[in-house]
């Protein structure tokens, strides 16, 4: 192609013709809530945040530091890989991306700002490493190199996760890699959790060797970076539609406070991938359990990370155990989840449901029995870790795990069926703002129906030793709450 | 479901969009056994009608009875009738054949004896079955959803546009099948653009206009 269309001119005119149809003085008003709300929830949450990142004292041991690095490092990798990393607005994708305007020039502003992104988060989690793991007695220098490094190894990670986007079947394998050095990074955390190795261990390099190693670290990146640049024509167009998607539905999903645009769209590309093979259903379960199964046998990685999050909890041993018993909870509550993604299609869309000529409560009642089992056996693994490790008092706490299996799925089923976010509902006025309930209501269904968990919790938050009396309540409590989700189905409606 | 109600009564309905009048005093009777397809060109209401007689969309005004019952309401309505009015949300990770297997069980039918294979055959999906739907073109999923809609029981067919982005050859045999569905004893309420196949199926051809509509 010979005739190239300046882009420069273009975006100009587009962005000189949409600021002409918004109001005068809406952006500097957009900009001006932006500040305002940063400062708001910043002065409210500094303390915490500062806990978080920079605590008083440095409270990780040597191999917490390296895990959490590894942990939050493969976490902004994965981040990267889902979003694109390049990606352009969906009106751009559909206008510029067809247009003959140079690719490099139409690519180049996405990628610095995904360079941007990526430099912060990475400066962000180095400093979280290093607050946690360093002794204060580093000097500010140090601190920023290592903070500087941070930054360079996320703009890394960027162009991996870019080469990746534009590359073949490797950029697959890399991310099951990644998946699992950030399986090894929570075993670390739960390793260090049970262990106590000396908080803030020596060692850490002087800015005389750090110097000269985060330049050259920092020059490759940036060689590499303008590559990088150069070749953003050679992004292949079906990548880029692909980030754009995402890019918008992500819009979307911020805009209308609707994180199911975000998790559907992930779930349909999941299975768009998938080759399958149709299977006989079990005869001997019931029509929609069977279901269940086939679906949770189809996703075969989800029980590895299930499994694998069992040890998650330990992480709360040292803070207050209710906090550990409110996690337990949450995570039941999350393992029954795996398995509630039919329950979220009849929910959403009943078409299926009336052909198969059920009523709400029949296929709730079939649909409530494998996120059960699942909550209920990762209930007592979760529990039982705890107990091997001392951080209960004694007692049969497996058996308290599996009483837990119908809060789980209660819960589990009814934030499958929550819905749309209804941004009809009334807002409240605060003296910080308007807040719209909607997004409150709809993130509340669903863990509520924990309270059911509440026996399980006086008993894990109480610190007494465990007594069959207690697992019996729980059971009951447990059973009945399910069968009255069932009865209020009845009365919802037929369908 | 009562034997002795029409599969179908409608009277005095009115439907409006805003200030749109769609359907206006509109009267419609579908005796038991028998079929009746819904002729007009685009917009005049077919689909309307059908969503009301389905329990879809409320009326502004006016009775529907289907076999002597509101429609919509009860579990033994939607196991009397199926309805292919609304697009369906596929459940994922479910391949066609699976979903028509599901719906077979679901309705106590083995799936082998309810003829599933033979089903898909007939509506040109044999090399789709392990197909997860959503993949499928929209002229598949419309014959996919038909194909279910009837390897399940049912006594009432509520069909929008069933030839729809069928070939000739679809068609026909699918005109086949809801003529053995009526004399089978079932009854069929649809909307249609092809008249020839509305009279292969052996349904009564009346147009929208006659039925009252507004235009």
């Amino acid at each position: 192609m010979t005739t190239t269309v300046p882009l420069a001119p273009v975006r100009r005119w587009i962005g000189r013709t949409q600021s002409s149809h918004r109001e005068r003085g809406a952006t500097a008003g957009n900009i001006y809530f932006a500040v305002l709300f940063v400062a708001v929830v910043g002065g409210m949450l500094h303390r915490q945040v500062a806990a978080v990142f920079w605590p008083h004292a440095p409270n990780a041991s040597r191999l917490a530091g390296g895990a959490l690095a590894l942990v939050l490092f493969g976490l902004l990798y994965l981040a990267l890989r889902r979003f694109g990393p390049l990606a352009l607005s969906r009106p751009a994708a559909s206008w510029l991306l067809t247009a003959p305007v140079s690719r490099r020039r139409l690519l180049v502003p996405s990628l610095r700002l995904a360079a941007i992104v990526a430099a912060i988060t990475g400066l962000l989690f180095g400093l979280a490493v290093v607050g946690h793991a360093a002794p204060r007695t580093l000097d500010g220098q140090v601190v920023a190199l290592l903070g500087g490094g941070a930054a360079v190894l996320g703009v890394a990670l960027l162009l991996v996760a870019l080469a990746a986007q534009a590359g073949g079947r490797w950029g697959d394998a890399l991310d099951a890699v990644v998946s699992l050095l950030l399986a090894a990074g929570l075993a670390g955390l739960v390793t260090a959790a049970t262990r106590d190795d000396p908080v803030a261990a020596g060692g850490w390099p002087g800015a005389g060797t750090l110097v000269p190693l985060v330049g050259a670290v920092a020059l490759v990146v940036a060689f590499f970076f303008a590559l990088a640049a150069r070749g953003l024509a050679r992004t292949p167009n079906d990548r880029i539609l692909e980030a754009a998607k995402t890019a918008g539905t992500l819009f979307d999903s911020a805009f209308g406070m609707e994180p199911s645009f975000l998790t559907d769209m992930i779930e349909r590309r999941y299975w768009a991938r998938r080759r399958l093979r149709s299977v006989r259903w079990p005869a001997r379960v019931p029509v929609l359990v069977g279901q269940d199964l086939l679906l949770v046998a189809r996703r075969r990685r989800r029980l590895l990370w299930l499994a694998l999050a069992v040890a998650l909890p330990v992480l709360l041993a040292p803070a207050p155990a209710a906090l550990m018993a409110v996690a337990v909870l949450a995570g039941t509550m999350l393992a029954a989840a795996t398995s509630a993604g039919n329950a979220k299609t009849d929910a959403g869309n009943p078409v299926l449901q009336r052909l198969l000529g059920l009523t709400t409560r029949q296929v709730i009642q079939q649909r409530l029995w494998v996120p059960g089992v699942l909550a209920a056996l990762w209930a007592a693994a979760a529990l039982t870790l705890l107990d091997t490790l001392d951080a209960l008092p004694p007692g049969a706490w497996w058996a308290l795990g599996l009483t837990l299996g119908p809060v789980g799925a209660v819960a589990a089923i009814r934030r499958a069926r929550v819905g749309f976010v209804r941004n009809e509902l009334l807002p409240l006025d605060t003296p910080m703002g308007t807040v719209s309930t909607g997004p409150l209501v709809n993130a509340v269904v669903g863990p509520d129906a924990l309270l059911l968990g509440l026996p399980a919790l006086v008993e894990i938050a109480g610190g007494h030793p465990l007594s069959w009396t207690a697992v019996l309540v729980q059971a009951v409590v447990g059973v009945i709450g399910a069968r009255a989700y069932l009865s209020w189905l009845a009365g919802v409606g037929p369908l | 479901m009562a034997e002795d109600h029409p599969a179908v009564e409608v009277e005095g309905l009115h439907v409006g969009y805003g200030s749109t009048p769609v359907l206006v005093d509109v009267a419609l009777t579908v005796p038991a056994g028998t079929g009746v397809c819904v002729v007009g060109e685009n917009g005049i209401g077919k689909s309307t009608l059908l969503r009301c007689v389905s329990g879809l969309q409320q009326p502004d005004e006016g009775t529907i009875r289907v076999f002597g019952g509101d429609p919509g309401a009860t579990p033994e309505f939607w196991r009397a009738v199926v309805t292919t009015v609304e697009p369906p949300t596929w459940y994922p990770g479910l391949t066609a054949r699976e979903h028509a297997d599901l719906v077979c069980r679901a309705h106590g039918l083995d799936p082998d004896e309810a003829g599933v294979d033979e089903a898909l055959d007939r509506f040109g999906l044999t090399g789709h079955a392990d197909a997860i739907p959503p993949s499928l073109s929209s002229g598949q999923k419309q014959r996919l959803i038909l194909a279910i809609a009837l390897l399940r029981p049912s006594a009432l067919l509520i069909l929008d546009e069933p030839e729809q982005r069928l070939d000739r050859e679809g068609r026909q045999s699918v005109a086949a099948l809801l003529a053995d569905y009526l004399s089978g004893g079932g009854s069929l309420l649809m909307a249609s653009h092809d008249d020839a196949f509305a009279a292969a199926s052996g349904a009564e051809i009346t147009t929208m206009e006659s039925l009252g509509a507004a235009l």
